[in-house]
């Protein structure tokens, strides 16, 4: 086992609190088992907002690098997830406003083709509704929907990421849900497969 | 679509679209580490701060050397101010300098006031000690150099000189000087005293 190695596995059994104070002090192998732990969930959060693979993957890496940075301002009393959700949804909206100057091509999602494709046509046309649903719902709708249903926040936390107040996210939510609903029942599909 | 099921497929989905694109996040903790180098967490203003007022030697280094530097801009300020208000005539200089001795309170507590203006037609001094009426001061040699001397109790006194109608706050041989309404004043402490004015 090389060194750098045995460090990475040294930190993978530690508790997050250990990792960010080893962080703290500029322990960047810490950091990544940070990253390593956290990457799916900014990921996700970042491609529910932007809608575009590789957008997603830059504010991923440039919001691990931002908190880093800026680590001491974190309290850590406070819930990591959170503070760092706010990092990277701040960078999602700078980057959709980029956007709004700068258009780009629609992005494309590759189809995952599923392990029972017998099983799971109906299943995937759903999501691919869904999917389409919420790329076509506008940026303040579809934030606190992600965060509701993909990074499994609170009402409350939602509020603070967003930074806006916990009843606007819960009307936001509910709103959201029939846009989406809106969006994908027209052509009844989904109802007659599932109902 | 019910509700719960709309939630389960949105669900469902968004974790799809992640676990379809997951594969970008390869070596992402690798990428992140070389852009970090061997850099640590940005201290931050508090983090200074916390820095500064740590007592470590390193620490008592950082403060002398903000204290010095604070030092050094009030010095300059200060010099930058005395340049824009004192009078910039070598000449004038000079002869003010003759009197610095003998701007102290004399023994009776009769202060001397003294400015050099060459070419003035009148000065006076206004001040704390006077209701800030104007007492005139005199050149009676006419070598430019106006003095008056004032009976005045123990204590501290804003004044200023005004020479030919224009305000003069900062008399060179006061103790400080203070700004008030945009204008400076001079002060001076008599006999030690500090409740005078």
């Amino acid at each position: 086992m090389g060194t750098e190695e045995a460090e990475a596995s040294v930190y993978r059994v530690q508790d997050e609190v250990s990792l960010l104070r080893a962080s703290l002090a500029g322990e960047t192998a810490a950091w990544g088992e940070i990253v390593t732990r956290y990457k799916d969930a900014v990921f996700g959060l970042c491609l529910g907002f932007l809608r575009s693979p590789a957008d997603a993957e830059d504010i991923t890496h440039d919001a691990f690098i931002r908190a880093y940075d800026n680590l001491r301002r974190y309290n850590l009393e406070k819930r990591f997830s959170t503070w760092l959700f706010t990092i990277a949804a701040n960078l999602c909206r700078n980057r959709l406003r980029y956007r709004r100057n700068h258009p780009v091509v629609e992005p494309e999602f590759e189809s995952s083709g599923g392990c029972d494709p017998a099983a799971a046509i109906a299943r995937e046309e759903r999501q691919n509704r869904v999917r389409d649903g919420l790329t076509r719902l506008p940026y303040g709708y579809r934030a606190p929907l992600v965060l509701r249903y993909y990074n499994d926040l609170s009402y409350r936390e939602i509020s603070e990421v967003l930074a806006i107040p916990e009843g606007t996210v819960k009307t936001r939510i509910h709103r959201a849900k029939a846009m989406l609903k809106d969006l994908i029942g027209p052509v009844g599909v989904i109802d007659h497969e599932t109902g | 679509m019910r509700q719960d099921e709309l939630e389960r497929t949105l669900r469902d989905a968004l974790c799809r679209e992640v676990e379809a694109t997951a594969a970008r996040l390869t070596g992402l903790e690798d990428r992140v580490i070389a852009d970090l180098g061997d850099r640590a967490p940005r201290l931050g203003v508090y983090g200074w701060l916390r820095r500064l007022l740590a007592p470590s030697p390193g620490a008592r280094w950082a403060q002398a050397a903000i204290l010095g530097a604070t030092a050094a801009v009030f010095l300059i300020v200060g010099f930058w101010i005395g340049a824009e208000r004192a009078p910039s005539d070598p000449a004038d200089l000079r002869a003010a300098s003759r009197f610095t001795a003998a701007s102290a309170p004399v023994n009776d507590e009769r202060v001397l006031f003294v400015l050099p203006a060459l070419n003035a037609k009148s000065v006076s001094v206004v001040g704390s000690f006077s209701d800030w009426e104007a007492v005139p001061l005199a050149d009676e040699d006419g070598d430019g150099i106006w003095t008056a001397r004032l009976p005045l109790p123990p204590g501290r006194y804003e004044y200023a000189f005004v020479i030919d109608g224009r305000w003069w706050g900062q008399d060179p041989l006061a103790d400080g000087y203070v700004k008030s309404f945009g204008e400076y004043s001079s002060v001076r402490y008599v006999g030690g005293g500090g409740d005078g004015a």
